[in-house]
């Protein structure tokens, strides 16, 4: 078992991890440091991040940008405490993420953090619904409670009308709102969204990068979120270009020409 | 802090349900392949029970064959001596509790309607309730009277009665022995012969014969005993072996559909661990879907094997035979080891997948090529 740990050493030293500092203008709540990732499959080696530095601020929207295989997905699983870096350090909410343990980083993803992803990776055979309050479940929150809550948060993203339906029952779209909906089911700080709009056609993911944006402002969540396509940036508030493993430049929205793609 | 405390308590606590869930969903989606799962656990137990099913049905048909052809011989042996019973006297000297011989012995002596007159010697001595109606209860020294045969039976000491005394008033004198140990003391054991067709007098240094001492049980003969036992031992290891390898086939089945159940679920898998399900739940998953399996296929495994073999039986050797000389105990005892052992066999099983399920990497689920 993995349970080495009682609940109670876990909490306190969760507590004592976690512990807010007093408040500050622009809190950093997620700080890499040189990350490298290097992927060995049999003899050949593959640098999906050679040295990745960046702060993330809470409240912001940050977008990355990056052509196929830069490393963008390998970045979100560093941050996101999904695998572990080869080499330097991940840091959510000032700690340190290499020194938690499997049930420490399950508790980080199941409250500190919502997951988005580019093929919803939604639970086939349950309804949405359902599909909101698994999250919630893990966090203890179980009953009428947490179906209300799921209730509140489908509404929240426009799927009020589709609660009982299946993932299969919904369009692209709809599935994607689900998906924003079970990342917000236990309030993170946080969501990674990593290409949220790939998998959907232009209009309906401008929809859906509205909506993060809607829930940025709404409840003063951390928005990261990866994406190759330009028209997607103009709701950030930082832009990060990442490229062969490294980051390369960043930018605010307003110093990027959108038609051609040029910095100001 | 106690919020905090109370938060991962939950954590670990709170999903059992949800993992039900969760299974009973997959299955549901998924009820082909757990079809096929299931189908292989019936097989293997349905294999081990009508193995155990047989064995039962096989001892119960040769115990009762062997009991009748007993009774018959017994029968015979008193029916040589003392003529036919019908019309006439019979007595019983019980000294003990009847033996199942013994007790279809006396129904069948009662079959031929004579007169059965009864007496018990000794304190474990009770007329059986189911012929207490059909039997007169007299006193030892009353037995003899009038009778045609006096037949001594029951797990007890010789009755340490004078026979020429009891017998003085009886037709004819002859006393039959239902068990060989039970030698009536006035009757030197030196004139009884274990394999008795044939009769001896009792008093032979006397003058006149006073009453014919026949021995109704056939002791069999240690050899004999020695041979059964030696092919019991062999049969017994022959399905032992035939056992252990239709449950490993089942085993190896049932680990096999869970990993694929298991590489099916990458995705679902790490998606959960994003959410930030613990291990011991993806854990939970694949063990619980895996005992209801074996549970259900245990169950309808252990019910076809049961009827299969009583089948088999039954066509051979009579429906009415099998099934009124199996031992209903034992086969409910083998059906609940049955279940006991699918449900045991699914969860070893289920081991390797679901510790591999569990260790999974949650980046799994962001790879959208799997
Ligand atoms: N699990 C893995 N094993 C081996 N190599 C990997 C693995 N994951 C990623 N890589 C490699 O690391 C590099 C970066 O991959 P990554 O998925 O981070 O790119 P990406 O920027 O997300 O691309 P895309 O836009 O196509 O999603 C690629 O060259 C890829 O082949
Ligand atoms: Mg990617």
């Amino acid at each position: 078992m993995t349970q080495a740990a009682t609940p109670q050493a876990t909490a306190a030293r969760l507590e004592r991890l976690f512990e807010k500092p007093a408040a500050q203008q622009r809190r950093c709540i997620i700080r890499a440091v040189d990350v490298k990732k290097v992927y060995r499959m049999g003899n050949t080696e593959t640098q999906a991040l050679r040295g990745a530095s960046l702060d993330i601020f809470q409240g912001e929207y940050l977008s990355i940008m990056g052509p196929s295989g830069s490393g963008k997905s390998t970045l979100f699983n560093m941050i996101g405490g999904l695998s572990k870096p080869s080499s330097g350090k991940v840091y959510i909410d000032q700690v340190d993420i290499a020194q938690l343990d499997h049930n420490e980083l399950a508790w980080l993803r199941c409250r500190k953090i919502g997951y988005i992803f580019q093929s919803y990776n939604l639970i086939q055979v349950m309804t949405c619904l359902e599909n909101v309050t698994l999250p919630m479940s893990f966090a203890g929150l179980e009953g009428d409670e947490a179906r209300e809550k799921g209730i509140a948060i489908l509404k929240l993203v426009g799927l009020g009308h589709r609660v009982l339906h299946k993932p299969s029952e919904l369009s692209g779209g709809q599935q994607q709102r689900c998906a924003i909906a079970r990342a917000l089911a236990n309030s993170p700080e946080i969501v990674l969204a990593d290409e949220p709009t790939a998998n959907l056609d232009q209009k309906t993911g401008a929809e859906m990068i509205e909506l993060l944006a809607k829930l940025k402002i709404e409840l003063g969540v951390t928005i990261v979120s990866a994406t190759h396509d330009l028209k997607m940036l103009k709701r950030s508030d930082r832009i990060l270009w990442i490229a062969d493993g490294r980051i390369v430049k960043t930018a605010r929205p307003e110093e990027i020409d959108f038609n051609s793609g040029e910095f100001h | 802090m106690t919020q905090l405390q109370k938060e991962i308590q939950d954590q670990v606590r709170l999903p059992a349900k949800v993992a039900l869930d969760v299974v009973l969903q997959g299955i549901k989606i998924r009820l082909g392949r757990s079809l096929v799962t299931i189908m292989g656990v019936v097989l293997g137990i349905a294999f081990l029970m009508s193995i155990l099913a047989g064995q039962l049905a096989k001892e119960g048909v040769s115990h009762e064959s062997d009991l009748r052809a007993e009774v018959g011989r017994m029968m015979n042996f008193l029916t040589a001596e003392a003529g036919p019973l019908n019309e006439r006297v019979v007595g019983v000297v019980q000294v003990g509790p009847l033996s199942e011989a013994e007790n279809r012995f006396v129904k069948a002596i009662l079959a031929q309607r004579p007169k059965v007159q009864w007496a018990t010697v000794g304190g474990n001595a009770k007329i059986p309730a189911e012929l207490a109606g059909a039997v007169q209860a007299v006193a030892v020294d009353q037995v003899g009277k009038e009778a045609t045969a006096v037949v001594v039976a029951g797990d007890g000491p010789a009755p340490a009665v004078d026979w020429t005394a009891i017998l003085a008033n009886a037709r004819q004198k002859v006393v039959g022995l239902a068990r060989g140990t039970a030698a009536p003391t006035s009757a030197p054991a030196a004139e009884m012969e274990s394999n008795s067709s044939t009769s001896s007098s009792a008093s032979a240094s006397s003058d006149a014969p006073a009453y014919t001492t026949v021995n109704l049980s056939r002791q069999p003969r240690p050899e004999e005993t020695a041979a059964a036992l030696k092919e019991a031992t062999k049969n017994r290891f022959r399905s032992t072996w035939i056992i252990t390898i239709a449950l490993a086939v089942t085993v190896i089945g049932i680990t096999n559909s869970m990993l694929m159940s298991v590489t099916e679920r990458f995705r679902e898998i790490g998606t959960m661990k994003c959410l930030g399900a613990l291990s011991s739940f993806i854990r939970q998953i694949f063990l619980i879907e895996s005992s209801l399996v074996g549970l259900v296929g245990g169950v309808a495994g252990t019910i076809f094997g049961t009827l299969f073999a009583l089948a088999i039986y039954g066509f051979t050797y009579g429906f009415l035979l099998v099934l009124g000389s199996i031992n209903w105990g034992l086969l409910g005892a083998s059906a609940v080891g049955s279940v006991v052992v699918a449900l045991v066999l699914s969860v070893i099983a289920a081991i390797y997948p679901a510790r591999f399920a569990s260790r999974m990497v949650p980046a799994m689920a962001l790879r959208t090529n799997i």
